[in-house]
């Protein structure tokens, strides 16, 4: 009967010197997390009344930062959203180094991998704002120069090359988050270079005789020019 | 019928005869493929309340020209919008609801707010503008028509002739405005009748020749709700959002066009909506109306050159209350003939409560004679927010999923 106890309350004992020597590492786990999530939520206060002073939403607004994320049905400001998406992300960094307390090896593994991977992300996070913010100002200015010289196509030239840029700023972005690297290498290469030969044979193709004129319009003025020129007895 | 004379520098076009609705409808079928139509129709959710928005879709569910229609929704919660989705849903063509007290276009005006383009109060002006907005940014219709929603005696044939001279390119006009009578057992349409074209009149007495007054004068029914325009005019156009709307347009269009590119259209035998009294609560009613009407006025000739003084203000109070009188009696004859009552006390009380609003708009003109407020144009907003047309679609085709 004593061994039946001794078998049957064992595991409980062997659990609570476990206990015993897990609380303070469950303990410490506990307190970073709820410090860092107060110190994320104090980052965001801050981060916003700084984006406010320098007048981040308008700036946003003018750039095209809010009509892209607004493109993500994101009805808030644009201040209130990055600070928000720092506070998550700050968040997410502080679990990871309260889980990081509890010693556990797997964890361990799985934050150092998130550590290293951070850089990465937040570098293609970097890419795309300011890839679709110079895609904006390169098609704007396409559309212009366009417009200016009479193109009848104008806005699809531009939309054009509005395009073409976002899918080399979207590649850019999966290699930098290494991302199925070589289909995506393979595939940027496949279109982009697939469309620059079709616009360099449809130009071939449709220029030729514009090409034909020009180099027969110089060659003529290179003989008028010698014909005039004059010669000393 | 009516006559055929031309009213002053703008094209009047009548209904002689016995118009077939058939002919013009299947002429519109053709047009429209060249030119589609956007109809924009500016309504509070109490209007769907109403037995009068019913006979409206039920004409609109039989036209066969309008490219889209726009409803631009005031004053309605998420589960009114909802409710309003779902009657629009009779229309066998694409209806987008505009809704205005929905959080997302709340931040589109946020958006708009904090880049220091204010759209006005809630209002008729902010909700056409607004959805002036979304037909460019969808860029589906070359014509915008809008209409009340509060129209008793709706017909389709109102809509087809409201859109016939913008439409059909022999005429080519850029804008078009309606008329018609209003009269049940009696006139209606006092701030018409009684305020408008009186000081108009009075205006050119005092003021001289002023072509904005003889243009403003050509129109049978300045202050008509319904009219038809070129979506160009949508961008470039500067509304007022309070009750100086209707004036503000024609003053826009006045600046922006020649006065033989705007025509007026006689678009029905007889027209009934609801009534306001002469002073209401809370800003609302004729007199607040013809407060802002006078204050639009003055702020546009003003524009055009005109030094106004508080010496010229006296004449105009004087001249504009003998004009009114005149009117009345005008009025009481043609009443008389047509068997109509008229009660000429309330006439002339009315006359005393507009002499009183033309007096409080010169002096709200005086003490501050930028304060009319104007909505920016659309080339302005999207000049200083390139992207907000794309915001203004995407919000309002979220909300309509």
């Amino acid at each position: 009967m004593e061994k039946f106890s001794e078998i049957l309350f064992q595991p409980f004992r062997d659990f609570w010197q476990w206990f015993v020597k897990f609380a303070p590492n469950l303990m410490a786990m506990l307190i970073i997390i709820i410090a860092g999530l107060i110190l994320a939520w104090l980052i965001r206060l801050v981060m916003l009344r700084i984006l406010r002073v320098i007048n981040f939403d308008t700036w946003s607004d003018k750039v095209g930062l809010t009509a892209l994320i607004r493109k993500g049905d994101v009805w808030a400001k644009p201040s209130d959203f990055f600070g928000y998406a720092v506070y998550l992300l700050l968040a997410v960094v502080f679990v990871m180094i309260g889980l990081d307390a509890l010693q556990i090896k797997v964890i361990d593994n799985l934050l150092s991998q998130f550590l290293l991977y951070l850089p990465r992300a937040l570098s293609a996070i970097l890419i795309l704002i300011i890839g679709y913010i110079i895609a904006g100002f390169l098609s704007r200015g396409v559309l212009i120069a366009a417009v200016n010289s009479g193109y009848h196509h104008a806005k699809l030239i531009a939309e054009a090359v509005r395009l073409l840029f976002i899918i080399l700023v979207l590649a850019m972005a999966l290699v930098e988050l290494t991302i199925a690297r070589g289909i995506v290498i393979a595939a940027f290469s496949i279109l982009f270079g697939g469309v620059v030969l079709a616009l360099a044979i449809a130009f071939g193709v449709g220029g030729i005789d514009a090409a034909k004129r020009i180099i027969e319009k110089a060659r003529e003025e290179k003989k008028e020019e010698k014909g005039r020129d004059i010669e000393h007895i | 019928m009516a006559d055929f004379y031309q009213t002053g520098i703008i094209v009047t076009l009548h209904r002689l005869g016995r118009p077939s609705l058939e002919r013009i409808e299947s002429e519109m079928v053709e047009f429209s493929k060249h030119r589609p139509i956007a109809l924009v129709l500016p309504a509070l959710y109490t209007e769907f309340q109403a037995p009068a928005l019913q006979g409206i879709i039920d004409e609109l569910k039989k036209v066969k020209y309008v490219n889209e229609v726009v409803l631009t929704l005031g004053r309605a919660t998420d589960e009114e919008f909802k409710k309003a989705k779902e009657f629009m849903a009779q229309i066998p063509y694409e209806v987008k609801i505009i809704h205005n007290e929905g959080a997302r276009i709340k931040e589109i005006y946020a958006t708009l707010e904090r880049n220091g383009l204010w759209a006005g109060e809630d209002g008729k002006g902010r909700s056409a503008w607004i959805a002036y907005g979304y037909t460019l940014a969808n860029a589906r219709s070359d014509v915008i028509a809008l209409h009340d929603c509060d129209i008793v005696t709706y017909s389709r044939e109102m809509l087809a002739r409201l859109c016939y001279p913008v439409v059909n390119p022999n005429i080519d006009v850029v804008f078009c405005k309606g008329f018609y009578s209003r009269v049940t057992d009696r006139m209606h349409g006092r701030v018409t009748r009684l305020l408008i074209t009186p000081l108009t009149r009075a205006l050119q007495k005092v003021v001289g020749f002023h072509p904005f007054l003889v243009f403003l004068d050509s129109f049978r029914y300045p202050l008509a709700g319904e009219f038809c325009m070129i979506t160009d005019l949508a961008r470039v156009n500067r509304i007022p959002w309070d009750w100086g709307l209707e004036v503000g347009v024609l003053a826009e269009v006045f600046r922006n066009y020649s006065p033989q590119r705007v025509c007026q259209v006689d678009i029905a035998d007889n027209y009934e909506h609801k009534h306001q009294p002469i002073a209401g609560n809370g800003g609302k009613g004729l007199v607040k109306m013809c407060v802002d009407i006078s204050k639009s006025i003055f702020r546009t000739l003003a524009a055009g050159g005109i030094v106004f003084s508080d010496g010229l203000f006296k004449s105009l109070e004087v001249t504009y209350l003998r004009l009114a009188e005149d009117t009345i009696v005008k009025y009481e004859a043609d009443a008389a003939i047509n068997g109509l009552v008229f009660d000429r006390h309330e006439e002339a009380k009315a006359v005393e409560a507009f002499a009183n609003a033309i007096k409080e708009g010169a002096s709200t003109f005086m003490e501050n004679p930028m304060g009319t407020p104007l909505i920016p144009n659309w080339n302005r907003v999207t000049s200083a927010i390139p992207g907000i047309l794309a915001m203004l679609k995407k919000a309002v085709d979220e909300d309509n999923k």
